[in-house]
C-alpha cells in the first residue's frame, strides 16, 4: 500500500490561492484505507476549503484506485458538469493518482497529499515502510527481511558498526535490519546465506522514470496464414 | 611495501593514531601534531570526515603527511562517493604515495552537520573492499583493463563491544574474505571481553589493532555509554576519571593499562585522542610500548 500524508492546509490554500471553484478527486484503495484520500476526507476538505472561501463543485471517488486511467477517465466523462465549472482540482490521493487524473483534464491539478511509502499496514492506524521498490529483489537472501528498505544505508553484506542493543544508530525506535537477518537466517537454518558476499546493487535497474508494455513484450502474431 | 605493513607482517606490535582534517584550509595545527607524532607512531589514520562532519578531505591530509614521511592511513568511507568516485579516489591515491587504506561503510548522513545531504552508500565496506582488490588485478568494476593497477594495504574495522556480537563477527570475517588485512577496532574499555572476542576472531588470523579513545572525563564516559555504539566504559573506569585530581594524568594511566593489558593479546594498539595527540607519547611510555 502506498501511504499518504495530507499537506497541511496552509500549503493546499497557498496551493489554490486564485482558484475559487474546486473538483475534489480521491483514492477508494490506498488512501481510504489509510484514510487520507477516502470519502470522510473528501467531505472534510470540502469544508475546510468552504471556511477559506472556496466553492467545491463536486467530490469525485473513482471506482478503482485513482491511478488506473480507465476508471478515472471513466469518472470524469461522467462529471462533466462539475468538471465544466471547476477552475482546479485537488486529488487527495498519491502522486500517481494526481498525474492521472492531471493528464485528463484541462485545469490545473494540485496534489492534497504528500506521498510516503510503500508499506505494510499492520491496523488502520500503523504502517511501516516495506519496499524500496529497487527493481533487484534481495527477500530470498535475507529471510524476508528488506536490507534496502530497512537499513537507512541499505547496506548489502551485514551490520555496519552502530548499532547499540540490536537498535539502529539512525532511528534508536528501530532494529538494526541486519541483526534481524542474521537472526532470522540462522531460525530458518539458512545461516550460512549471510556469508554470502553480496555484489554492489545494479542501480541501473531502478532507473526512473520505468515503464513496461506486457503487450509489446509478447511475440509478434504471424500475419496471414493459420488454419 | 608500507612500514604499517611490514612491521605487522614481522610480528612487530604497532601503533596507530588518528588526526581529522578541519573545517577549512588551515592545516598548520594538524601538521604540528603529525610531526609530533611522527617518531612514535608506525601510521597516522586521516579520518574521512567523521560522524558526516563536513571537513577537508582525507586524500588530501593522507597525501600531505605522506609528502612529509609522515605514514598515512587514508580512511574511505562509502557515505559521499558512488562507485565510480571511490574508484577515482582510490587510483588517485596510490599515484600520490598512499598506500594504507581503511575501508569503512561511514555514518549515516543524518548525524552530521549536513542531515539535508543525499545519503550515498552505494557500496558498503565489504564491496569497497572487494573493489580494492579489484583494482589491483589491473580491472576496475566494470571490469575495463587499467592502465596501470594500484597496490594498497587495505585494513578494516570491527566493533568487539557490539551486542549482539554474532553478526559483527560474521561480518569481520566477510571482510577478511573481501581482502581486508588488519582490523582497528572501536574503543575498547574492557580487555576481559576483548580477550573473549580475540579468541573468537582467532581463525580468521589477521592482525588487530586494539582502538583506545582516551577519556577526558566522567562526562565523556557516561556520554559515550548512552550514544556510541560498540563503546562501554565499565564503572569503576567512570569513577576512577570522577575521583582523579588531575584528570590528564588518570587517562594517561587508564589508556596505558588498558594497552599494557591488551597487548599480548593483539598485534597493535590504534589510539583515539581526540585533540589529546600531544599526550600520546607519554602513554606508550607508560604502556611500554
Amino acid at each position: 500500500m502506498i501511504i499518504t500524508e495530507q499537506k497541511p492546509l496552509e500549503e493546499i490554500l497557498a496551493i489554490l490561492e486564485g482558484h475559487e471553484a474546486i473538483l475534489l478527486v480521491g483514492c477508494p484503495i490506498c488512501a481510504t484505507s489509510w484514510a487520507t484520500g477516502g470519502e470522510l476526507q473528501l467531505a472534510e476538505m470540502k469544508v475546510a476549503l468552504e471556511e477559506a472561501g472556496k466553492r467545491c463543485v463536486g467530490l469525485l471517488m473513482p471506482d478503482e484506485s485513482t491511478c488506473d486511467l480507465r476508471f478515472t477517465r471513466l469518472k470524469l466523462r461522467r462529471s462533466k458538469e462539475a468538471l465544466a465549472q471547476a477552475d482546479a482540482v485537488l486529488v487527495l490521493s498519491c502522486g500517481a493518482g494526481v498525474q492521472t487524473v492531471a493528464a485528463l483534464v484541462d485545469v490545473p491539478t494540485y496534489p492534497a497529499l504528500n506521498s510516503l511509502y510503500l508499506a505494510r499496514l499492520q491496523r488502520l492506524t500503523l504502517s511501516d515502510e516495506r519496499c524500496r521498490l529497487c527493481g533487484e529483489c534481495v527477500l530470498a537472501e535475507t529471510g524476508g527481511i528488506c536490507p534496502v528498505t530497512l537499513c537507512p544505508k541499505g547496506l548489502a553484506n551485514g551490520p555496519c558498526g552502530g548499532y547499540m542493543d540490536g537498535k539502529c544508530e539512525v532511528d534508536k525506535e528501530q532494529d538494526c535490519a541486519w541483526v534481524m537477518i542474521h537472526q532470522r537466517l540462522h531460525e530458518l537454518g539458512q545461516g550460512e546465506r549471510f556469508q554470502a558476499i553480496r555484489e554492489p546493487k545494479d542501480w541501473s535497474k531502478a532507473r526512473h522514470p520505468q515503464r513496461i508494455d506486457k503487450r509489446a513484450l509478447q511475440p509478434k502474431r504471424k500475419k496471414g496464414g493459420g488454419g | 611495501m608500507s612500514r604499517l605493513q611490514a612491521a605487522l607482517e614481522a610480528g612487530e606490535f604497532v601503533v596507530t593514531a588518528e588526526i581529522g582534517p578541519p573545517k577549512g584550509v588551515d592545516v598548520t595545527e594538524l601538521l604540528e601534531t603529525a610531526e609530533l607524532l611522527r617518531h612514535h607512531v608506525d601510521a597516522i589514520n586521516v579520518t574521512d570526515q567523521q560522524s558526516s562532519v563536513m571537513t577537508l578531505g582525507s586524500l588530501a591530509v593522507s597525501c600531505l603527511l605522506q609528502e612529509r614521511g609522515i605514514e598515512s592511513v587514508y580512511q574511505v568511507t562509502c557515505r559521499d562517493r558512488n562507485r565510480i568516485a571511490l574508484q577515482s579516489d582510490l587510483l588517485s591515491a596510490h599515484v600520490l604515495g598512499i598506500e594504507n587504506i581503511l575501508c569503512l561503510t561511514g555514518d549515516y548522513t543524518t548525524l552530521g552537520d549536513h542531515p539535508q545531504a543525499k545519503p550515498v552508500f552505494d557500496l558498503d565496506s565489504v564491496t569497497l573492499l572487494r573493489t580494492v582488490e579489484t583494482l589491483q588485478s589491473g580491472q576496475d568494476l566494470a571490469s575495463k583493463p587499467l592502465k596501470g593497477s594500484p597496490r594498497f594495504f587495505a585494513g578494516a574495522v570491527v566493533s568487539p563491544g557490539s551486542n549482539p556480537l554474532e553478526p559483527q563477527i560474521a561480518k569481520m570475517e566477510k571482510k577478511v574474505r573481501a581482502g581486508a588485512k588488519y582490523f582497528q577496532t572501536q574503543g575498547v574499555y574492557d580487555t576481559e571481553q576483548f580477550a573473549r572476542f580475540m579468541e573468537q576472531v582467532e581463525h580468521l588470523n589477521v592482525p588487530v589493532l586494539v582502538g583506545i579513545i582516551l577519556l577526558k572525563s566522567a562526562g565523556m564516559a557516561r556520554f559515550m555509554n548512552r550514544n556510541v555504539a560498540g563503546v562501554h566504559v565499565p564503572d569503576h573506569l567512570i569513577e576512577e576519571m570522577a575521583d582523579a585530581e588531575d584528570r590528564v594524568k588518570t587517562s594517561i594511566e587508564i589508556a596505558a593499562r588498558l594497552i599494557r593489558e591488551a597487548k599480548d593479546i593483539c598485534q597493535g594498539v590504534h589510539i583515539m585522542s581526540l585533540g589529546w595527540e600531544h599526550h600520546i607519547p607519554t602513554i606508550l611510555d607508560a604502556a611500554g610500548v
